[in-house]
């Protein structure tokens, strides 16, 4: 329990830091802090840049700026869009992280599906050709910039074999679900709208696919030498020398202890995957936070930008929460000590 | 195996370091991974340093001008005169894919140079002080680690503004932590050794005990870290590029190249495929490298 206390209170810590380095960087911004919070508009609006400016306390000493700003933050308040026609960035937030959690959780379960069954292929067959093959298909895909992977398989299953759209969210004339969830394709399911959920599987399956890719070798690589080590422990042998067969050595005792170091490893993942989304996104036009990001980026949409950053630190700081639960689920000894 | 019977051979006649070095190489020589990273990365350099030296002395050494337009007809695919096809603009890729070769290269060198000095020194530093210092540098990795280094780069990258030298300076202010976070590792494990211990006892002062004693015994750690660390900082400056950070067109830059020729993926694919394909040659080259370095140096 005092295990979760401490990280809890890490994160706490780690999330203040984030908005701190946000801070900081808002003031280098153009020289006025301004422009962090409603960059272009704060001189095409001077009486919302004078609102901004009362609001956040932006002519009194740093340190009362900085205690409005986390107050602000705290409220939800992330400053104006100038790329999506000043609406809150909060909105934006609101409208585009739905589909970023739809990819990068496709992604994640591909990673793991493709990651553990090569992972334990390659332990198995350790030094064999299965294995050689393997380190050489995930290693391409390690060094392969995310944009190359989404653009290589654009090429082969959209351009060549026209198995699936090239971009986008959904097709064409397909009703939206009602939120329930927020996600799209969840609330699909619950609503039995099945026009738009094979749809958006479709296309969400490319993007998604295309992060796995330069994503799952990581999981090959850690899954294969923690097995390893594992088998090459006291209690394996003591499974073996009771007269186990070596599949249920493998699998039962091996495979599960082995386990808990992918645990570990899923909260990185998910740290590459929600980057990798910026780059994705942008190549399938799908409508999430990374392609906000990449508009943001090229308009200048500087509260854009920090909020992202803030947003993409408190996903990395949540799933690391849940990544230490399972830890502590799955590990006793974390528990005991 | 190969590195123990090859070592057995060379102690008639070698000095023990002669004979380590000795074994070392073999093993490296064997081992095929090493090769192919070698030579790509071999490649990669002196393709870099012919262009940059080129550069200086206002040659080239690609087979067209890399910005000039119109140098053949627009969009044609791969062929012997253009080995790589041309742009929209009628640009030459190959030689666009070429000239852009020193940018990446000496982006990483400078980030992994910087992050391997400033790291050491301060991880190490660290270790041997404790106490308040240990633990602010100990937070402050906590927070770095927590906001993907893509993102960050991106966020400082935004506040100097875009340019190679200023992404190298993002890279560097963020990169650094996750070498003094293993510098400290590697001193805390040696802090209590016995020739330190020795050192301390001899009256040596704590810079002389951090510069004579402890950096050298934990370099090759780092060194290891680094080397296979060469291929991350490709990646991510490829990806600041993508999103334009890097530099300015016409110049040519990979990452640049790939999302400005990504709209002509279904016409020409070619393309975005070579600087993409490009990109992740150089990362592999250095991965294959440092894998090899990690397998013989770790072991022997």
């Amino acid at each position: 329990m005092s295990f979760i206390v401490r990280r809890l209170f890490l994160a706490i810590f780690v999330l203040l830091g984030v908005a701190t380095i946000t801070f900081v960087l808002s003031h280098s911004l153009g020289g006025n802090p301004i422009y962090a919070w409603l960059g272009r508009a704060a001189s095409e609006h001077p009486a919302l840049a004078a609102q901004y400016v009362a609001k956040y306390h932006l002519n009194d000493p740093l340190w009362v700026q900085y205690y409005y700003y986390l107050a602000g933050l705290l409220q939800g308040n992330l400053g104006y869009s100038p790329s999506r026609g000043f609406v809150p960035v909060i909105t934006v937030i609101e409208q585009t992280l739905p589909y970023t959690i739809q990819i990068a959780f496709f992604a994640l379960v591909i990673s793991l599906v493709l990651g553990v069954t090569l992972g334990v292929v390659s332990a198995r067959y350790h030094h064999q050709i299965a294995d050689k093959s393997i380190r050489a298909f995930y290693l391409a895909g390690i060094c392969s910039p995310s944009f190359l992977a989404a653009i290589v398989l654009l090429i082969v299953f959209s351009l060549e074999l026209h198995w699936l759209p090239s971009g986008g969210s959904v097709g064409l004339n397909i009703s939206n679900p009602t939120p329930i969830t927020y996600l799209p394709i969840l609330d699909s399911l619950i609503e039995g709208n099945f026009a738009y959920f094979s749809s958006a599987i479709q296309h969400v399956l490319l993007p998604s696919l295309a992060l796995a890719l330069v994503n799952f070798g990581v999981v090959v690589r850690v899954l294969r030498s923690s097995m390893l080590d594992v088998m090459h422990s006291n209690y394996i042998r003591t499974a073996r020398a009771k007269g186990l067969s070596e599949n249920t050595v493998f699998f039962k005792h091996g495979l599960r202890n082995a386990m808990i170091s992918v645990v570990t490893l899923s909260s990185i993942l998910v740290t590459w995957l929600i980057t990798g989304t910026i780059f994705v996104e942008n190549i399938f036009a799908y409508p999430g936070i990374g392609q906000y990001v990449y508009q943001a980026l090229t308009t200048q949409d500087y509260p854009g930008l920090m909020a992202c950053t803030l947003v993409f630190a408190l996903i990395i700081v949540a799933t690391n929460l849940v990544a230490d639960m399972l830890y502590v689920a799955v590990d006793p000894q974390i528990r005991l000590s | 195996m190969t590195s123990e019977s090859a070592k057995e051979e060379d102690t008639t006649r070698a000095s023990p370091t002669h004979e380590r070095l000795g074994t070392i190489l073999y093993a490296l020589r064997s081992n095929k991974g090493v090769l192919i990273g070698a030579s790509l990365v071999t490649l990669l350099i002196v393709t870099g340093l012919a262009v940059f030296i080129a550069g200086i002395l206002h040659g080239r050494i690609t087979p067209y001008n890399p910005i000039q337009q119109d140098v053949g007809p627009a969009l044609a695919a791969p062929s012997w005169a253009h080995l790589m096809g041309t742009d929209d603009l009628g640009r030459d890729v190959f030689s666009r894919v070429v000239a852009a070769t020193p940018n990446d290269l000496a982006v990483s060198f400078v980030v992994i140079a910087f992050s391997l000095i400033v790291g050491a020194f301060v991880g190490t530093y660290a270790a041997f002080r404790g106490g308040l210092v240990d633990e602010a540098l100990m937070r402050m990795t906590d927070i770095f680690f927590a906001i993907p280094a893509l993102v960050l780069a991106m966020a400082i990258g935004i506040a100097l503004g875009p340019g190679i030298t200023n992404m190298a300076i993002a890279l560097m202010i963020i990169w650094w932590p996750p070498y003094a976070r293993l510098a400290r590792g590697e001193a805390l494990k040696i802090a209590h050794q016995n020739y330190i211990e020795a050192a301390r006892m001899s009256g040596a002062g704590r810079l002389r005990i951090l510069l004579e004693h402890a950096l050298p015994n934990i370099s090759v750690t780092l060194l290891i870290y680094a080397s296979l660390d060469v291929g991350t900082v490709i990646l991510i400056y490829a990806g600041l590029s993508y999103l334009g950070l890097a530099v300015r067109p016409p110049s040519p830059d990979w990452g640049q190249m790939v999302s400005a020729y990504q709209d002509y993926t279904f016409s020409a694919p070619w393309l975005p495929l070579f600087p993409g394909i490009v990109i992740a040659l150089g990362v592999i080259g250095f991965s294959l490298l440092g894998d090899g370095l990690k397998d013989t140096l770790g072991a022997s």
